[in-house]
């Protein structure tokens, strides 16, 4: 039978669930060598993708892009971590900064497959189509 | 010209002051893949079926689509219009809507699109109503036996398949056999009855659409009709979506407590258009390649035609569905289906048509399961002498090609037959009213036109619906308005003599 990249993430999973950090040092190092000898090596950069996808679902952790037009300061930043734990019920939320000076000015958050579109952009775009119709 | 200056930019100034802006948390996903009008898309985790969904292709640039299929891990799409703009990794927006087309009353009298875009060149068309395409059909409690008449003006139809408002039939029948002419006709004929007419072209020919456009223009129909027009060169997905969007138009009319008619020309190219969609969706195929849900798709579609009862309003939507077989095999997939979801059909044959029985209806295979509950008292009666006197003579027809020594009845039957198959015959686009239709069958069961030779039979029936028109306009009201009596009949048969005697 054929072991996809996603029955071996989530069997990972589960081996690694409740185990001390050097436990699953030694689970990680079989599962290394289960994959050799299946001779699945090359596809370790896709499970590595499915494992933390799961792992974020299951520790409740989110990762959230935020982009701006200019470097945010910590402060706000930190006042957005409070909000996106609030609004998406996560305990933990990784934030990933990015400046793009394109959207003119606001925010653009995301986070999994939502979007919050704050941008200056978005709103201008929006009231010149709103006086075109 | 300063005036005009200021009124657009105090419109301006108001529409900023109007506009707001809130923050909206959206669902995204990313395009996997998009091949033949089918986008794969990643994400869109909460997306709903037959919802909307939006393709950023472009910094202005966006087109639609809409979910038909969910997986574990993405979402199939199909895209309505241009789809080469559309790149692996944009973005894909979900609206939260879903499918939904403008409908109102400035669509009478349009060319539109399925999405209710302008083809016509006439200018936008406002929007401000929408409903969505697809919708549960009314259900029993809302609906009432159809039991007022959708007059066809063609007599061959009116007289022998009858259709009530609030009916499904089907017309059937090979290509060029005059199938889009029944339902032309039948628009055309719809003037003064206070019926809303929506015709849908699937999958036809741009030009032939234009002519028909032309030709209804011509006889004032589109004063009180709309083409829907998703043509030969639109995608699938345009064609797939036209006869439910054609509904949803029909079903605002219907809300506003009108009589519509509504044509779908036709449903096989539908049928092959969403097999089309689906293959391309990896939906497993059945038979004749269609996918396991035609029937359905076909079934929910026609189930909206529908006549309310007076609590709801009072409406009806009646259907014509259009079928084009092969060869004449109705035991083909998508013929079997539609024939068993509609009300009865029409059904047209080459042969005849092409012996010069035009339209060319063959009575034998053609029903109407309801559409007799509707018609007038005064057809009902002669179009039931008339039915029987149609299948005597066709039995004996087959029977009296081999045979010349015939009894002096059974030629009398012969003689009448051939005359009623010219009364039969009708040319394109001259649909003739009900009562007109009662007096000339009424005047051959009783034998007025036994003694006109069968080649001057048109001639005389031409003769008699002028004359009708000029000296006997009571007796024309009467068999309208009133019971089948005697009082009628003699009128009637007076008229009749009367023209006769015009004729000597």
């Amino acid at each position: 039978m054929k072991i996809t990249p996603k029955d071996y993430a989530i069997s990972l999973l589960r081996a690694i669930e409740g185990k001390k950090e050097n436990e699953a040092k030694v689970v990680i190092e079989n599962f290394v060598g289960l994959l050799a000898r299946n001779n699945d090596l090359s596809k370790a950069p896709g499970i590595m993708d499915i494992f933390s996808s799961l792992w974020n679902k299951e520790n409740k952790i989110i990762e959230s892009e935020i982009t701006a037009a200019k470097k945010l300061d910590a402060n706000s930043l930190d006042s957005l971590k409070g909000f996106l734990l609030e609004l998406s019920g996560a305990k933990e939320v990784k934030m990933i900064e990015k400046v793009d000076k394109d959207i003119l000015g606001g925010i653009v958050v995301r986070y999994d497959d939502k979007v919050i579109d704050m941008s200056l952009r978005t709103k201008i775009r929006n009231l010149s189509n709103s006086i075109k119709t | 010209m300063s005036i005009a200056k200021d009124f657009i930019i105090e419109q301006i100034k108001s529409r900023i002051a109007d506009y707001k802006e809130d923050a909206k948390m959206r669902t995204i996903g990313k395009v996997i893949s998009v091949s033949d009008g089918i986008a794969r898309i990643s994400g869109l985790s909460d997306v709903s079926m037959s919802e909307m969904v939006e393709f950023k292709s472009g910094e202005d640039k966006t087109s639609y689509g809409v979910v038909l299929n969910m997986e574990e891990d993405s979402v199939g799409v199909v895209i309505f219009g241009e789809y080469t703009d559309i790149k692996e990794g944009n973005e894909v927006m979900a609206t939260g809507r879903v499918l939904e087309v403008p409908v109102g009353q400035s669509m009478i009298g349009r060319v539109v699109d399925p999405l209710g875009e302008a083809l016509d060149g006439k200018g936008k068309i406002e929007k401000k109503k929408f409903y969505p395409i697809e919708k549960i059909a009314p259900g029993v409690i809302a609906r009432q036996s159809v039991n007022q008449p959708l007059q066809t003006g063609i007599k061959a139809i009116d007289a022998m398949i009858p259709i009530g408002r609030g009916q499904r039939e089907l017309i059937i029948g090979d290509r060029q056999i005059g199938k889009t002419t029944i339902a032309i006709d039948t628009i055309i004929n719809q003037k003064d009855q206070n019926i809303k007419c929506i015709y849908v072209a699937i999958g036809q020919k741009e030009s032939k659409i234009a002519g028909i456009v032309s030709r209804l223009e011509k006889h004032g129909a589109m004063a009180y009709t709309t083409v829907i027009l998703a043509g030969a060169s639109n995608p699938a997905s345009l064609l797939y979506i036209a006869p439910y969007a054609g509904t949803a138009l029909a079903e605002y009319f219907l809300d506003q407590g009108d009589d519509v008619l509504i044509v779908y020309d036709d449903l096989s190219k539908h049928a092959v258009a969403y097999r089309e969609i689906s293959l391309l969706l990896r939906r497993p195929p059945g038979r004749e390649a269609y996918p396991g849900d035609v029937f359905y798709l076909h079934s929910r579609l026609l189930e909206r035609a529908c006549r309310l009862s007076k609590e709801y309003g009072g409406g009806s939507i009646t259907a014509l569905p259009i079928i084009e077989t092969q060869a004449g095999d109705v035991s083909a997939y998508i013929p079997t289906n539609v024939i068993s979801i509609t009300d009865g059909q029409i059904y047209l044959e080459s042969d005849l048509f092409y012996k010069g029985n035009r339209p060319a209806v063959n009575a034998g295979l053609s029903v109407s399961r309801v559409g007799s509950a509707a018609q007038i008292k005064a057809m009902k009666k002669v179009a039931g002498k008339m039915r029987l006197e149609a299948a005597q003579y066709r039995e004996l027809a087959a029977f009296a090609q081999f045979g010349s020594d015939l009894d002096a009845e059974t030629k009398s039957k012969l003689e009448r037959g051939r005359r009623l198959n010219e009364i039969l015959k009708q040319g394109q686009y001259s649909p003739l009213s009900v009562a007109n239709q009662v007096l000339i069958f009424y005047a051959l069961i009783n034998g007025f036109i036994d003694d006109v030779e069968v080649k001057n039979v048109i001639g005389f029936e031409e003769g008699l619906h002028k004359y009708a028109e000029i000296v006997g306009k009571d007796v024309l009201k009467q068999i309208i308005q009133g019971e089948f009596n005697e009082d009628l009949e003699s009128n009637m048969k007076m008229l009749i003599s009367d023209y006769k005697a015009t004729l000597q």
